[in-house]
Formats: structure tokens, C-alpha cells, sequence
């Protein structure tokens, strides 16, 4: 599924500080409706940061983020009630809680019993692993498993926008692939879709579009098709000397 | 013989119905440290707010026994909530340093025992005794129970049933488990954290009241009362601090431990019994017998 043309979720000229270590300096992103839009960058260039302030999870130090051109307003409650929903760093399943609670905690902000149960069938279609382990602890499940939950979990939130940062994280690169494929499903049954990666050559064969940051600016954004032929982006980022 | 059995089955009995009361108190410390990660001091002022609320009630305004226990176990949430907002949000909010929150508890534990101490000053008062049940009960052999020792032991299980229905059945109660685990998280699955917090504090101040009318019963009323939530931080320690099921064990334990200690050696060890199992456990099992030690995968 490409892009509508109407632009869904926008950040504008975004400045987070860490005390006096500015993590963004003005950055700016547009998402389209149906789109995956990936954000590459090194370690510290700001990505996470990035997704927590569009989360709400750190303050602004600038900028503004639009959702269907309304403002957010910096609560991560309202974020999620407004459709964005994270799949964090790190996965953060909450380990002591069966599969089944971390689902159901995943459609907290709902309230439509029905549709919820349509949605258990849409992430078991999806990853049907997780079928089969709806009984057990978060915590006794495999890295990539965790990884499948923490997308079903995000995505129990019927999100407008999936966000997912560093999905690929510690994972074997067979797993990476699985995943990775699945999210393309996701998007082409019409959610968008914001990624953060170090993994830069995955996160441009998936995504349409990509952002690149360097230490908290953009330093180059584009189509993802052409990201990838770009010498300068190939020698920095893809470990392909040019 | 006999005698020594009758005084064993008496014990147990008495020491179930204290652990009862310290279970009620310890489970609201664990709630909120499960959340929070820091050992809230000011939970023995909230007990105390309980324990006067109910007096005034009573005595002053004179409602029934029930209108005036659900008006002091809501005074009692009331001030946790109060306390959350005023003392520790504002630190929550600048740093993540938990050690802070401790002492900000402190202070707040020694001000509302000094409030009590200068607006209705620092004697020993009792619940008026037609309040509660006073009738004992023979068993037979000697042994003997009170109807306020049945009470507090059914009032208690039945508040720790309730909490933990509304953990496991609710949504709220799911969020407060997922909190538990990680609260940051719990915040991005929309959760307000803000409110879940506020709703912890009040969990946790309606127990503490349960507690705090229970122990003026049972012993009686004054400013200080909080200090005996000492006892049921040590459970909760015993128990693994942030574990609801083991604070509710560790509060038995300790309850048998006193009373045991009390009928067969003497009363004045009873805390020393105490103290030296909490040293022990810290020395066996430092995480206590539930507490958090498996590692969670990253």
C-alpha cells in the first residue's frame, strides 16, 4: 500500500534537550496516509527521541506534532487515543503477564468489546505463534516471539500509525526477515507505518520513503529505492564502500 | 499438656487475626512500591487518619459503626491521593531517583502525626465501646476467641479478596499489573499514568484505614499509631517487597511469630523475635520469599 497523498501524522521542526546535550534540533517528518516511512541513523543520532516525543514521553523543547493536522498535546494517553502506538525499544513485554493480558492490555484505550475480539483474530492471523502460547508468561517466550507480541500488543490499539522502534533488535537475521515481512502485511491492510533502524538496508527495502538522521538533524531524506543506491548513504550506513 | 496445646491453638488464633491486620496494611506498601519502586513511611499516617476519622464519627457526629468506617477508609484514601499530588509527583516529575520520594514520605509521616498532635493532642483514646462486637467465645480447652479477633480476620480476608478481584478482573487492575512491571510501558498502551497512580494511593490509603480502625480496637488510639506499620514494612520485606501474596504471607508469618513468641516465651521478645527473622530472611532469601529475582529477557 503506498501513500493516499493526505498527510497523516506531521513534526514539525522538533527540539528535544537533554539538560544542555540537544538530542533533536529541529527535525521535521511528514507520514502519509497508508505509508511506511523508516528513519535510519547510527546509534545517538536521535531516533528514539524522536519516538517519544512523538509518544509524549519526553518534553518538547520545539516544534509541534500535527495528527490529521490537529495538534497532540503531549500526553502519551492522549497519543494512543488519537492512534499512535509504539512497539518500544527493547520489545518491554511485560514479562510476569500471560500473552493473553499483554493483548488485552493493548486495547486499554478501548472500549468496543466486539470489535476487540476482531482484532484478536486479525494479530492471530498475523502471528499465529501467539495462538498457541496465549497461556503462558511474556517472559518465558523467545526474543522473536517477544518481538511478534509486542507488535500484536501495539497493534490491539487499532492504531492509525504503528511505531516501531529498532524492531529488529537483537534479533536473528532469519527472524528479522519474518518480521519484517509481516509488517508489510500490516501496512497493506492499511496501517501506516513509522520505523526507527540501525538496520538501515532493512528499514529501506520495506519502507516507501526514509529519513535520514544524523546527531539530532536530518541529513538527507528521499525514496527509499533511491536511498539505497546513494553512494554516500551506501558507504556510511549500509557498509558498502563505495 | 493440654495446657500447652489450648495456649497453641490460642496463639494462632490470636496471631492470624493480628497478621490480618498487618496483611492489610503491608499489601498497601507493597502496591505502592510495586509502582513506584520506593517504601512509602507516610503509610502509617494514612492508617492514623483512618483510625481518627472513624473516632470522630462516632463520637462527634455520632453515625453508625458502617457509615463511619466507609467515611474513614475514604478520608484515609483521600489523604493518600492528597499526599501523591502534593509530595511526590512534584519530585517524580524532576528526577527519577526513588530515594527521594523515601524521605519526602518521612517528612510527610512526621506531619500528619504532629497535625494530630496539635489540633486533637497526643492522648490515648478508644473507639466507644458499643462500636464493635465485644463478646468472646469459648472453644473449649481453655481457648478463647473475640468477636472483634473473628472480625478483623474476616473483614480483612474479605477487603484482600476484593483487591484481589479488582487486580485480576478489571481493567484498571490489569493496568495496575502491567504498571507493576514497568510503568513507563504501561503509560504508552494509553494507560493515564498520572490517574493510575492517584488510584494506587487511594487503594493503598483505604487499607491502611481498615488497619488503623482495626488496631485501635484491638490496642488504641493516639498520633503515633503509624509507627506500628513498621511491622508490616517488615512483612512486606519478608514477603519480597512489591509482591501482594507475599505480603499477605509475610504478614501471618510475622503474626504467628509475635503471638507464638508472646504465649510461650514472653511478650517482651516480641519484637526481638521479629527483628531477628527479618535479619534472618535478609541473610537467606535478601529478595524475600516472592520478590522480584528471576531477570526479565531484554
Amino acid at each position: 500500500m503506498a501513500g493516499t497523498g493526505r498527510i497523516l501524522l506531521e513534526a514539525q521542526d522538533i527540539c528535544v534537550n537533554y539538560g544542555a546535550i540537544a538530542a533533536l534540533s529541529g527535525f521535521s517528518l511528514k507520514l502519509m496516509e497508508g505509508e511506511i516511512v523508516a528513519v535510519i541513523g547510527a546509534n545517538g543520532a536521535g531516533k528514539s527521541t524522536f519516538m517519544n516525543a512523538l509518544m509524549g514521553m519526553v518534553k518538547l523543547a520545539g516544534g509541534t506534532i500535527l495528527l490529521d493536522s490537529y495538534p497532540l498535546t503531549g500526553r502519551t494517553w492522549k497519543a494512543v487515543q488519537g492512534g499512535l502506538s509504539l512497539v518500544p525499544e527493547g520489545r518491554r513485554v511485560f514479562a510476569p503477564l500471560t500473552v493473553e493480558e499483554n493483548l488485552r492490555i493493548g486495547a486499554f484505550t478501548r472500549k468496543d468489546a466486539g470489535d476487540i475480539q476482531e482484532d484478536y483474530d486479525w494479530v492471530f492471523s498475523l502471528f499465529p505463534r501467539l495462538k498457541e502460547r496465549l497461556t503462558q508468561y511474556a517472559g518465558t517466550l523467545s526474543g522473536g516471539e517477544q518481538q511478534m507480541l509486542a507488535i500484536a500488543r501495539a497493534l490491539m490499539a487499532r492504531p492509525r500509525v504503528l511505531l516501531l522502534d529498532e524492531p529488529s533488535l537483537g534479533l536473528a537475521p532469519i527472524v528479522i526477515r519474518d518480521i519484517f515481512k509481516e509488517l508489510r502485511r500490516i501496512n497493506e491492510q492499511g496501517v501506516s507505518i513509522l520505523l526507527v533502524e540501525q538496520n538501515a538496508k532493512q528499514a529501506l527495502l520495506l519502507s516507501h520513503r526514509a529519513y535520514v538522521l544524523q546527531t539530532g538533524r536530518l541529513l538527507k531524506e528521499g525514496n527509499s529505492r533511491e536511498l539505497l543506491q546513494d553512494p554516500d548513504i551506501r558507504a556510511a550506513y549500509l557498509g558498502q564502500g563505495a | 499438656m493440654n495446657f500447652t496445646l489450648s495456649t497453641l491453638i490460642q496463639q494462632i488464633i490470636n496471631g492470624l487475626s493480628l497478621g490480618s491486620v498487618y496483611a492489610l496494611i503491608a499489601v498497601g506498601y507493597s502496591l505502592v512500591y510495586s509502582i513506584l519502586l520506593f517504601s512509602n513511611f507516610a503509610h502509617g499516617g494514612f492508617l492514623v487518619v483512618g483510625g481518627y476519622a472513624c473516632y470522630f464519627l462516632l463520637t462527634q457526629w455520632g453515625f453508625n459503626t458502617a457509615v463511619s468506617m466507609a467515611g474513614a477508609l475514604a478520608a484515609s484514601g483521600l489523604t493518600a491521593v492528597l499526599t501523591e499530588r502534593l509530595a511526590y509527583k512534584p519530585i517524580r516529575e524532576r528526577t527519577s531517583i526513588t530515594l527521594y520520594l523515601l524521605i519526602a514520605s518521612m517528612g510527610v509521616n512526621i506531619v500528619i502525626e504532629n497535625l494530630f498532635v496539635i489540633t486533637v493532642g497526643g492522648r490515648i483514646r478508644a473507639l466507644p465501646q458499643s462500636t464493635f462486637p465485644t463478646g468472646v467465645f469459648e472453644l473449649g480447652g481453655g481457648v478463647t476467641v473475640s468477636a472483634s479477633d473473628i472480625l478483623s480476620l474476616v473483614v480483612a480476608a474479605i477487603f484482600l479478596v476484593l483487591l484481589q478481584l479488582f487486580l485480576t478482573r478489571t481493567r484498571w487492575g490489569l493496568a495496575i499489573r502491567a504498571a507493576a512491571c514497568d510503568l513507563r510501558t504501561a503509560g504508552l498502551m494509553g494507560v493515564n499514568v498520572t490517574f493510575l497512580i492517584g488510584l494506587v494511593f487511594f487503594v493503598a490509603g483505604l487499607l491502611a484505614a481498615v488497619g488503623g480502625i482495626f488496631l485501635s480496637v484491638r490496642y488504641s488510639l493516639y498520633p503515633q499509631l503509624g509507627s506500628i506499620t513498621t511491622k508490616a514494612f517488615i512483612a512486606a520485606v519478608i514477603g519480597g517487597l512489591g509482591s501482594l501474596p507475599g505480603a499477605v504471607l509475610g504478614s501471618l508469618i510475622l503474626g504467628l511469630a509475635e503471638m507464638l513468641t508472646a504465649g510461650f516465651v514472653s511478650s517482651q521478645m516480641r519484637d526481638l523475635v521479629v527483628y531477628s527473622l527479618l535479619v534472618l530472611i535478609l541473610l537467606v532469601r535478601p529478595a524475600g520469599f516472592f520478590g522480584r529475582t528471576a531477570s526479565e529477557k531484554i
